[in-house]
């Protein structure tokens, strides 16, 4: 069993990161907007897709890689709790959250946020510091236990689709921040086809320098250069993931609402960008 | 599988009051989305007593959309009217009136509306 002082830490670190990864989107009016204005329906399948991304994450990227499943729901659950009580707190001190309002906006306003920054308590606990105060005095034993396979861990367990559910949690972290503003919608009216063109190429660029060709957080043990083939399999499929978490939130936000396709498409790729280089960076950021 | 889950009282009572509150979440989103019908915003105006501040005299604005969809940049008209014709008018306008909310204007007057007859009307308003 952990000591209490230990679990107090990683939920101080849980804290933290909710924070740091939500804060743009506490401070954002067409964020607070959404919540009010979006149907209970769509924030119960905000809700569920949420949970669905942290129990993703918690399998294949969290904390403890030799979870059973009770214990991946159990964080799960945990960090969606803290998203909800973390987002009460800060909405109510910004002042968002006052007894004048109806209950309904309330629950609204507070789980459009809580959502990120769960996602956020999440990367927050596996990711923050961590790893060296765990192994001193009585953590020693069962912190190897956790981490000691790690080098091994990252080959079996990081399988393709568990990159791939990565992928998407880091494009859903990043998307999430930039997707509910108006300058989206802005840029994707006034953008020309071409530059629609030159955005997506970008995107994979910028996919395939973070993923590919830097070095940091020892890229090449996380992605395999076996042939060039392989690089470029890797990328349009991180793109793909990329464009359909891009696509869902936006959807969620209603931005798609009395769109033409071609206004959808653009603020895809607008948005693309943002979830591309959160796509790739989760992949080696994320493990 | 059956490994037994090892953990602490913190970690049982986040977990416990985690559990609590998403659920909760869930079942009143859940509650609201079955209970809640379709009717357009539905916006009433209430008008309270007028008080007299720096020479003029305002008059207090309760609207509550008592529909079942928010409804945005609303427009309310307050006029001043004696004998049929118009004397004044006031107008605001209020950002965002969700389903049930309450909001708070005022509206004011250089004539003292008790001498003449009060009349509001929602002018327009746009739906997210």
């Amino acid at each position: 069993m952990r000591s209490v002082n230990k679990s107090l830490k990683e939920y101080i670190r849980g804290v933290a990161g909710g924070l740091l990864f939500s804060l743009p989107l506490l401070y954002t009016m067409e964020v607070w907007r959404m919540g009010v204005v979006a149907h209970p329906w769509r924030l119960v399948i905000y809700m569920l897709a949420t949970f669905v991304l942290l129990l993703g994450y918690n399998f294949f990227g969290g904390l403890r890689r030799d979870a059973n499943f009770a214990e991946v729901a159990i964080d799960s659950v945990e960090e969606m709790g803290l998203g909800l009580l973390l987002a009460v707190v800060a909405l109510w001190l910004l002042g968002r959250i006052t007894f004048d309002i109806t209950p309904g906006e309330i629950a609204g306003i507070t789980i459009i946020e809580a959502m990120t920054v769960a996602i956020g308590v999440s990367v927050g606990t596996a990711q923050l510091g961590g790893e060296d105060d765990d192994d001193k005095g009585e953590g020693a034993n069962e912190s190897n236990g956790r981490r000691d396979g790690d080098a091994q861990d990252t080959g079996e367990k990081t399988t393709f689709g568990g990159q791939m559910v990565i992928a998407a949690c880091g494009a859903a972290l990043f998307a999430a921040n930039v997707a509910p503003t108006e300058e989206i919608v802005l840029i994707a009216a006034q953008i020309s086809v071409w530059r629609i063109l030159a955005l997506a190429l970008l995107s994979l660029a910028l996919g395939a320098l973070i993923l590919y060709y830097s070095d940091f957080m020892g890229a090449h043990k996380f992605v395999h250069f076996d042939a060039h083939h392989d690089v470029l399999v890797g990328m349009a499929v991180t793109y793909a993931v990329a464009l359909a978490v891009s696509a869902s939130i936006l959807w969620f936000f209603g931005r798609f609402d009395g769109q033409p396709l071609i206004g959808c498409l653009a603020q895809t790729v607008v948005l693309g960008v943002a979830a591309m280089m959160g796509a790739a960076a989760g992949r080696l950021l994320l493990q | 599988m059956t490994e037994r889950l090892e953990k602490n009282w913190l970690e049982w009572s986040v977990f416990g009051v985690s559990l609590v509150l998403v659920l909760g979440t869930l079942a009143y989103l859940v509650y609201e989305a079955v209970t809640l019908g379709d009717q357009p915003p539905i916006i009433e105006m209430q008008l309270g007593a007028p008080e007299q501040r720096a020479g003029e005299f305002a008059v207090p604005v309760t609207v509550v959309n008592r529909g079942d969809q928010p409804a945005e940049g609303i427009q309310f008209a307050v006029t001043l009217e004696s004998g049929g014709a118009e004397i004044e008018r006031g107008e605001f306008s209020v950002p965002f009136l969700p389903r049930g909310a309450t909001r708070e204007g005022w509206v004011s007057f250089r004539t003292d509306p008790r001498t003449a007859q009060l009349k509001a009307r929602v002018l327009g308003y746009e739906s997210p």
